[in-house]
């Protein structure tokens, strides 16, 4: 479903020369939880950043269910962004002027959806935020604003969520409680690929990935933990 | 909810910000609100002064002067044609006259406009004392010589009336309610007027139809004034309009002095807009600022609407929104300002000049306000365009 052919990110010439990504080639089925790791620097946020079209790569091809990506005009990468690529970052990115509901529905604004507020709602009581529908995002917590951020992100119905650290500003409670979060989501069919540097977090995903210096120098499957206690 | 929508929490979330962006709007607005103002009542004032010259149109019988010759010997001058203009041709000069006004006006009013006011010199005596009387119609008489006041009595009202000039009333010794036998009709005087300073001062004025009978004129005047007064009215059409039309008259245009006036006024009111055009030009500078200022300072902001599922034209759009609400607020509070500035500076530029509040140019500075928002906001919405999303968040 999300395949990446010798993807290559080159920052900067000459001597400022920074090499990214180097022609990392990689695969995710579709419904795939899909764990990121590695040190600072290693390229994490870029090769997320490429697949999600945020960044364009300086060679290779990334094709999303069967199609290229990565020489996407504007307008085409729009299209991407309404209904097939969701993001959720670390730091929320929440307008501030909306409440949590408004956050939500913003999607559905852009894309001239017209007004569905009960299936946002719906999807606000699903991340636990049934009550705080009517809060500003400053009127929240770090945990209760990165559900209102997951809850935009499911708000277009995308096949994959592209999630930078999500759980990076919290304490291990909330943090946990957010990445049960993404195991109900990821069970209920959404295809995951998370950034993060915690190996337990990386766990729960049924693929990990391991970049240093721009290359995958590890990738493992493994049995997705049924329990999202940890 | 709609773009609109997300763009008015935003507006009222950086309030400070917004606002600030109206000033130079506002400024901009405010000028031209207040030149126009006070150049309206510059003239409205001028236009005042044009009354006071009364008709701008007369129309008196034709008469001809034929030089009277017998072989090679001159036999003098002989004045030929009538010394009155027929009752009858009235309605003729009347549809001449509103005809053109209608024409340069673009109106399709079916009333009358113009004002046409005949009249009838007679000379005769009252006592032993000499006077010159004119008939006249009462209302329309009115009309014309806007500067008339009553000072004693009342207007001409009834048939028998009359209405006596100041020093005409001293040197004949009437007073209100005094009987003059007019060629054998008796009139009072109902009225006498204030003095003007011009011939009417000698007069003895008396309804026009009172007049014929007494003097068996039925259906006679000595001459028509005609007042035309509008900016746009074609005097000088109506007059060769009358005399290719009307046999037996010859129209004659008054020329008015206050026309020159007015060009002066004229020429200064496009110096006034100029200045007025070059405050708006910094207003426009100011808000370009400010939206540029507002636009750095949501690059984050607009990196969430791309992730997010905004396009660049609903970015544009987003803030075309905002720049139409500072226009709203700008506009209003221009006209306030600019109307207020006139209530202020324009008894300073024209002495003696009333202000007064011109709702239609509410209108004028709301759409100038809109624009200029608008305008200002094209470079900055382009901007914002160009921010990429990644980088939108790696900046912070």
């Amino acid at each position: 479903m999300l395949e990446l052919r010798e993807i290559s990110k080159i920052y900067g010439d000459g001597a400022a020369r920074v090499v990214a990504l180097d022609k990392i080639s990689f695969s995710a089925d579709q419904g795939n939880f899909t764990a990121v790791m590695g040190p600072s620097g290693s390229g994490k946020s870029t090769f997320l950043n490429i697949i999600g079209g945020l960044d364009r790569p300086s060679s290779g091809e990334v094709l999303l269910e069967g199609n290229r990506i990565d020489n996407l005009d504007e307008n085409e990468l729009v299209d991407i962004r309404r209904g097939k690529i969701a993001y959720v970052f670390q730091q929320y990115h929440l307008l501030s002027s909306l409440t949590a509901l408004e956050n939500v529905l913003l999607p559905l604004v852009f894309c001239g959806a017209s007004e569905e507020e009960d299936k946002a709602l719906e999807i606000l009581e699903k991340v636990g935020l049934g009550r705080r529908t009517g809060h500003k995002p400053s009127q929240l917590s770090g945990g209760e604003q990165q559900r209102v951020a997951i809850a935009r992100a499911l708000v277009s119905m995308p096949s994959l969520i592209l999630a930078d650290e999500p759980t990076g500003n919290m304490d291990r409670k909330t943090g946990g409680e957010i990445l049960r979060l993404f195991t109900q989501l990821h069970k209920e069919g959404h295809g995951i690929i998370m950034v993060t540097h915690d190996p337990e977090i990386a766990s729960f995903a049924n693929t990990t990935v391991f970049l240093q210096d721009g290359r995958i120098v590890k990738k493992t499957n493994q049995k997705v933990r049924r329990t999202g206690k940890r | 909810m709609k773009l609109y929508q997300v763009v008015v929490k935003d507006v009222i979330r950086r309030k400070r910000r917004v606002l600030y962006a109206t000033l130079g709007v506002v400024i901009g607005t405010a000028t031209v609100v207040g030149i126009l103002t006070v150049a309206r009542a510059g003239q409205e004032r001028i236009y005042n002064q044009l009354e006071k010259y009364g008709p701008n149109l007369a129309v008196i019988p034709a008469i001809n002067n034929l030089d009277m010759k017998l072989g090679d010997v001159s036999l003098g001058m002989l004045a030929v044609g009538d010394n009155y203009v027929s009752e009858e041709k009235l309605p003729m000069i009347r549809q001449i006259a509103d005809g053109e006004i209608r024409k340069a006006l673009k109106i399709e009013d079916k009333g009358n406009i113009a004002t046409i006011a005949p009249k009838l010199y007679i000379n005769t005596k009252v006592g032993d004392t000499s006077v010159m009387v004119v008939g006249v119609d009462p209302q329309e008489e009115l009309k014309i010589k806007t500067w008339w006041e009553v000072n004693q009595g009342k207007y001409l009202e009834q048939q028998d009336q009359a209405l006596v000039g100041a020093i005409a009333a001293e040197i004949l010794k009437l007073n209100i309610g005094d009987v003059i036998p007019l060629n054998g009709t008796n009139i009072t005087v109902a009225g006498i007027l204030e003095e003007t300073g011009s011939n009417d001062d000698y007069q003895v004025f008396v309804p026009i139809d009172t007049l014929q009978k007494a003097f068996s004129r039925e259906g006679l005047v000595s001459s028509v004034d005609i007042r035309a007064l509008c900016n746009a009215c074609p005097v000088e059409i109506i007059a060769d309009g009358i005399n290719k039309d009307v046999p037996g008259v010859r129209a004659v245009a008054v020329k008015q002095i206050a026309a020159t006036e007015m060009g002066m006024m004229e020429k200064m009111s496009k110096f006034m807009l100029t200045l007025a055009g070059i405050t708006l030009a910094v207003g426009l500078f100011g808000v370009v600022n400010t939206m540029m200022t507002s636009v750095n300072e949501r690059i984050k902001d607009i990196g969430i609407m791309r992730a997010v599922g905004a396009s660049r034209s609903q970015i544009v759009k987003a803030f075309i929104y905002e720049a139409i609400i500072i226009g709203i607020i700008g506009g209003i509070f221009g006209y306030v300002a600019g109307t207020l500035l006139a209530y202020i500076a324009g008894p300073l530029v024209f002495e003696g000049t009333t202000i007064a509040l011109v709702p239609q140019y509410f209108a004028l500075a709301l759409v100038l306000a809109i624009a200029v928002a608008v305008i200002a906001t094209v470079y900055p919405a382009f901007r914002a365009t160009q921010i990429k999303v990644a980088d939108s968040f790696r900046s912070l």
